[in-house]
């Protein structure tokens, strides 16, 4: 327990000596909640790696490898089609973001449809969905706390712990804010995705070495994927893979490495960048999983395939450095999320309603982060049963943000009136299919509850935005908008004074 | 600043979608014999990643050369 507690604590004040040595600034809310637009390529990359592979990568992915087999793979799919839907909207994001000072997905929804209240919307449906994945992350670190521990710490032990560790580190999240996140970010994803990759790479080879593990050992049920007459459905796969590729841009802490990047450029090659990687960690741990599950202790616990195979492959020290690559990839997810939720706390309700200055707001902001890091350590350490099943039913909430997002930024036809119907009647029929028919819908061949609501989601958006007409002047500001973006930034800050003014939706 | 990709690009895109989604295609994979030595479905998913990686790295290979980055 010293050893792998020791790799942790090493680690952990190398974090903290980085955090340490960062310059904060608080001039703008745009420096504190967005980095003053002004990372790179290679930050935007390692960011956006951080935040979007939590550490339940190689505990819920891993395992699900270990138990289940190939479908696993639907996981990394996914990951890169997000990453193509980025670099096809990453133009005009950026440019309607630095254009209008966007600090916050729902600033965005503001600036498309020009709606006041759409923000608040768009912000609480992110925020509620938000904080169970919070909750399971804190859990999943003390899953970790309680294996390195080897069984001196009890389950609650392990969590309360693991909510301190945690809890610490959002001292510095709280207190400088995004670029503390994206910083920390490029440490932590290294461990992660490199170092990480690298392990995974050494342990695959020592299951086919050293235990003569090889594929042709596995069931032949971890290659099959659910078709016509399966019990999940034939559609089920896909149904995985499309709220996955498109649920991916509704997670706020997702969406704001949009507003990050100091230009286009960067945010596009952070896609060229963050692809290979992205595909050498994810098939690396996918393949470890599967070959890992042939392992009989794994078999009896399948998500704990990157703990058992690391101590049987090199003791306590590959243990601790098993720990360590968790930690670092469960601290990006968790911060990210911690900082973009306090941003729109600030921005996107109190600072929707009532007039704030810069300070107020980055005091908001930090009182919002504080308040979610004790809300979310509070409930880590409660017993939820539920909490796993409330972890899919958010996803499958959020995704209706997808259809308002996308054809805003695509479509040209969109308004606020189809933006909200569209978003609230796929929430409010994700929640009722969700609890009408937990885990899967009889009659839908396979479609999640989610997937279902977006098809109405669609009907409803295109209907509404069809039958009622743009105003002119709605129609012109959104015709400047969309001009903009196929001019140079340059050109582009000369539409301001026509649109932003009308765009201005608080 | 154009904004506008290569069609080749914007047909790999439309590609990678199409093969990555489409059920048909894997179930296909899910019932067809082992390819190179390796099963088909593990063969049909690394090859759709491989394939959404190459192409975003094309992409922006190709829209620097273009100058559309600029």
């Amino acid at each position: 327990m010293i050893i792998t507690f020791g790799i942790l604590l090493v680690f952990f004040v190398i974090l903290v000596v980085i955090l340490q040595r960062i310059r904060y600034d608080e001039h703008s809310f745009s420096t504190y909640a967005v980095g003053d637009r002004s990372f790179g390529a290679r930050y935007q990359a390692m960011s956006f790696l951080n935040t979007w592979y939590p550490g339940a990568m190689f505990t819920a992915f891993g395992g699900m490898a270990a138990a289940s087999g190939v479908i696993s793979f639907y996981v990394l799919s996914y990951s890169l089609l997000i990453v193509m839907l980025m670099y096809i909207m990453a133009h005009t994001v950026w440019v309607w973001g630095k254009t209008f000072d966007l600090k916050t997905q729902p600033d965005l929804f503001a600036l498309r449809f020009q709606s006041h209240h759409i923000r608040s919307i768009a912000a609480v449906i992110g925020i509620i969905s938000g904080i169970p994945w919070l909750v399971l992350g804190m859990q999943a670190l003390g899953e970790m706390f309680r294996y390195l521990s080897l069984g001196a710490l009890s389950f609650s032990q392990a969590v309360v712990l693991g909510v301190v560790v945690i809890g610490v580190r959002q001292i510095w999240t709280v207190k400088i804010g995004m670029r503390g996140v994206v910083i920390s970010d490029y440490f932590q994803g290294i461990v992660a995705y490199i170092v990480g990759t690298l392990m995974l790479i050494g342990l695959i080879l020592w299951l086919i070495y050293s235990k003569g593990v090889d594929f042709s050992q596995l069931p032949a049920t971890h290659f099959s994927l659910p078709g016509i007459g399966s019990s999940e459905g034939p559609l089920y796969v896909f149904s995985l893979m499309l709220t996955g590729a498109l649920g991916g841009w509704c997670w706020p802490y997702i969406f704001v490495r949009l507003f990050t990047a100091n230009g286009v450029k960067s945010l596009k090659k952070s896609a060229a960048l963050a692809v290979p990687l992205s595909m050498l960690f994810a098939v690396a741990l996918l393949i470890f999983g599967m070959l890992g599950g042939a392992l009989p202790e794994v078999a009896e616990h399948p998500s704990e395939v990157w703990f058992i195979v690391s101590h049987q492959a090199g003791g306590l020290w590959l243990l601790g450095l098993a720990g360590v690559i968790l930690l670092a990839a469960s601290m990006g997810h968790i911060d990210g999320n911690i900082q973009a939720t306090g941003a729109q706390i600030a921005n996107d309700l109190l600072g929707n309603y009532f007039k704030l200055d810069t300070r107020q707001l980055i005091l908001f902001s930090k009182l919002g982060m504080l308040g979610l890091t004790l809300l979310s350590s509070w409930l880590a350490c409660l017993e939820l049963p539920a909490l796993f099943t409330l972890a899919v039913l958010a996803y499958q909430g959020i995704i209706q943000l997808a259809v308002p997002q996308f054809l805003g930024i695509f479509w040209k036809k969109g308004n606020k009136y189809a933006a909200i119907s569209s978003m609230s009647a796929g929430f409010i029929t994700a929640v009722w299919l969700e609890l009408h028919y937990p885990g899967s819908i009889p009659w839908a061949y396979g479609l999640t509850s989610g997937a279902v609501a977006l098809l109405i989601n669609l009907v409803i958006y295109i209907s509404l935005s069809l039958l009622i007409r743009q105003t002119a002047d709605e129609k012109q500001r959104v015709e400047a908008l969309f001009r903009m973006i196929r001019h140079t930034p340059g050109q582009g800050q000369s539409m301001v004074s026509s649109v932003g003014e009308r765009s201005a939706a608080r | 600043m154009p904004s506008s990709r290569s069609p080749v690009i914007n047909f790999w895109f439309i590609f990678n979608a199409i093969v990555a989604l489409a059920p048909p295609i894997y179930w296909a994979a899910s019932s067809a014999p082992p390819m190179l030595g390796f099963p088909a479905t593990l063969v049909y998913f690394l090859a759709v990643n491989v394939s959404l990686t190459a192409s975003i790295v094309a992409a922006y290979l190709s829209d620097s050369r273009r100058g559309a980055l600029e």
